[in-house]
């Protein structure tokens, strides 16, 4: 009994498989470590992939027309949108909204305007956009929380830590495609997580979810986890530093 | 050439720092400041993050601060005692100023607090210099000889209780005003970001009577040892102190504060004095003017938790 259903199972999911295309995504980080060492200045990340018959699959080769959209996003931390107001005659913070878990990193590259691509009711359940990055705080209430939130992506977007380049996937030909981004100097360091999709007739065919970590490396690494491992000696050793400093430049300089 | 601040965690150009590290350092060997109050207001209005340009000036001004201090110590012009107390009151003053810190940053007011402080005590500082110093100018020009006030002479803090005798400053004083003056400055110190010389000259000369030629030696010292520990407590509690940032600082202020204090021979006591005011108080008007023109975004946002802490 328990075989032949099996059977029944294997031969339908044959039939099934056989009809419809099939794609799978094969990419690659250009690197997949970051490191900052004392001269860093930020770093162009590359993606590079191909679209292919999926594994398993009969066809000798996938026809798109193909759109591919990658969503990078940063290590999370808790932010703070605040609002000024004039209070006795000087500006304020006045208004504070918390956003729990936001990405301080999140950008969107694409071969063609996401509206484009495919629906924004896809867009949404995927989370895609940058304005879907605030989530709705529940102390502020949904009004405040939309708007501060819409003022946060914009801020994080001025400072380039949040992007939307819809012209950011090339493709090479028909399947292969390559899209650069870059990193600014002050991108929080952590793991990076990068969501490649592919859509074809607005659907998601296939997906890929690859990471890259950026980290602070030899004598900067020994500095930071220092100043939050040993915080007491850290500050002895400022201190110690500056004395010498101040005093050696005293001597050269035979104040 | 940029180079990485691992604590800031933003790359800023080398040169630009050791730049107004020697600029700040400059003035403040022409003056006999710390310099604290120009740099701290420099790096923020360049894009530092304000709580880790306070907490890394500490440090600078402890470099700038030390071969001054020990110049005056060697020259015999440091009342140690005078100094412990100012000390001893000072850190307890900036273990306030520090928890005031913490308090400020995590409610979002840290930078608000910064520009009124700033502008407050720069101003009303600056205000009284040049009041001090024009008036001195216009009697040195009409030519009227003008004897400085005597150092013995007494006020209302004479006759507070627990007298103590100052040997150095031929002094027999309450230690009470002496205390207040260190814990206030402590705290403003720790605070701001910057030493408190400005404001512990002055002090010294015109509330306690201190002769003068121990003041910027006494001063000085004081400086030192309270940003020492002031340095030491930010990067405890607040975990902001760059030691790279400050370094970079400390290279150009140091050299730069040896040019100043050659220059500063070239110039009289009353000119210094007026120019050092005009100085202060063009800060105190900047920080002013970001207080009550409207900003260019009344938005603003801030990180609550370190990435790294989680």
């Amino acid at each position: 009994m328990n075989a032949w259903r099996l059977l029944v199972a294997v031969l339908g999911w044959t039939l099934f498989t056989a009809g419809v295309q099939a794609e799978r995504l094969v990419s690659q980080l250009s690197d997949d470590l970051i490191e900052i060492t004392s001269s860093y200045d930020g770093e162009r990340i590359t993606f590079f992939g191909n679209i292919e018959p999926d594994a398993g699959s009969e066809q000798p080769y996938v026809t798109g027309p193909y759109n591919v959209v990658i969503a990078v996003t940063g290590p999370s931390t808790d932010r703070a949108a605040r609002r000024m107001s004039r209070q006795f005659g000087i500006w304020l913070n006045t208004e504070q909204v918390t956003y729990e878990d936001f990405p301080s990193f999140f950008k969107v590259l694409s071969s063609d305007a996401l509206l484009d691509v495919t629906s924004a009711t896809t867009l949404a359940v995927e989370g895609i956009l940058p304005e879907a990055q605030p989530d709705i705080s529940d102390e502020a209430g949904w009004w405040k929380s939309s708007i501060f939130g819409t003022e946060l992506v914009r801020l994080m977007t001025e400072r380039g830590f949040f992007e939307l380049n819809e012209q950011g996937v090339q493709f090479l030909s028909n399947t292969a495609y390559t899209a650069e981004m870059s990193l600014s100097s002050d991108a929080v360091p952590g793991v990076y997580l990068a969501q490649t999709y592919v859509f074809k007739d607005g659907e998601i065919v296939a997906r890929r979810a690859e990471s890259f970590s950026v980290r602070k490396t030899g004598f900067e690494r020994y500095l930071a986890t220092s100043a939050s491992n040993q915080p007491l000696f850290y500050g002895i050793a400022c201190v110690v530093l500056a004395v010498f400093t101040g005093w050696l430049g005293g001597v050269i300089f035979k104040r | 050439m940029q180079i990485y601040l691992p604590i800031a965690e933003l790359s800023v150009n080398l040169f630009f720092l050791v730049g107004i590290g020697g600029a700040v350092g400059f003035l403040s060997g022409l003056f006999g400041v710390g310099g604290g109050f120009l740099l701290t207001p420099l790096l923020i209005f360049s894009g530092v993050p304000s709580s880790v340009a306070v907490a890394s000036v500490t440090g600078q001004v402890v470099a700038s601060s030390t071969s001054g201090a020990l110049s005056h110590y060697k020259r015999g012009g440091v009342d140690l005692h005078l100094a412990l107390y100012l000390v001893v009151s000072g850190i307890i003053g900036a273990f306030g100023g520090v928890a005031t810190f913490s308090l400020l940053r995590a409610a979002g007011q840290l930078d608000l607090f910064i520009a009124l402080g700033f502008l407050v005590l720069l101003g009303s500082v600056g205000t009284m210099m040049l009041i001090e110093s024009v008036q001195s100018l216009l009697r040195s020009r009409s030519g009227v000889v003008v004897r400085g006030r005597r150092a013995q002479q007494h006020n209302w803090m004479h006759g507070l209780p627990w007298r103590v005798r100052f040997k150095k400053s031929r002094l027999y004083i309450s230690v009470l005003p002496v205390l207040g003056i260190g814990v206030i400055i402590g705290f403003l110190g720790s605070l701001l970001g910057v030493g408190g010389g400005f404001i512990m000259v002055p002090a010294l000369v015109y509330l306690l009577r201190v002769p003068g030629n121990v003041v910027i030696g006494t001063s000085l010292l004081q400086v030192v040892a309270m940003m020492a520990a002031t340095t030491i407590l930010h990067a405890v509690q607040s975990q902001s102190v760059d030691i790279l940032l400050a370094f970079c600082l400390m290279v150009g202020g140091v050299a730069g504060a040896q040019f100043g204090a050659s220059a500063n021979k070239y110039l009289r006591g009353d000119q210094l004095r007026a120019l050092l005011a005009l100085l202060v108080l063009a800060v105190a008007i900047r920080f002013g003017l970001s207080l009550v023109l409207t900003p260019d975004d009344i938005y603003s946002m801030a990180v609550l938790t370190p990435a790294g802490a989680r």
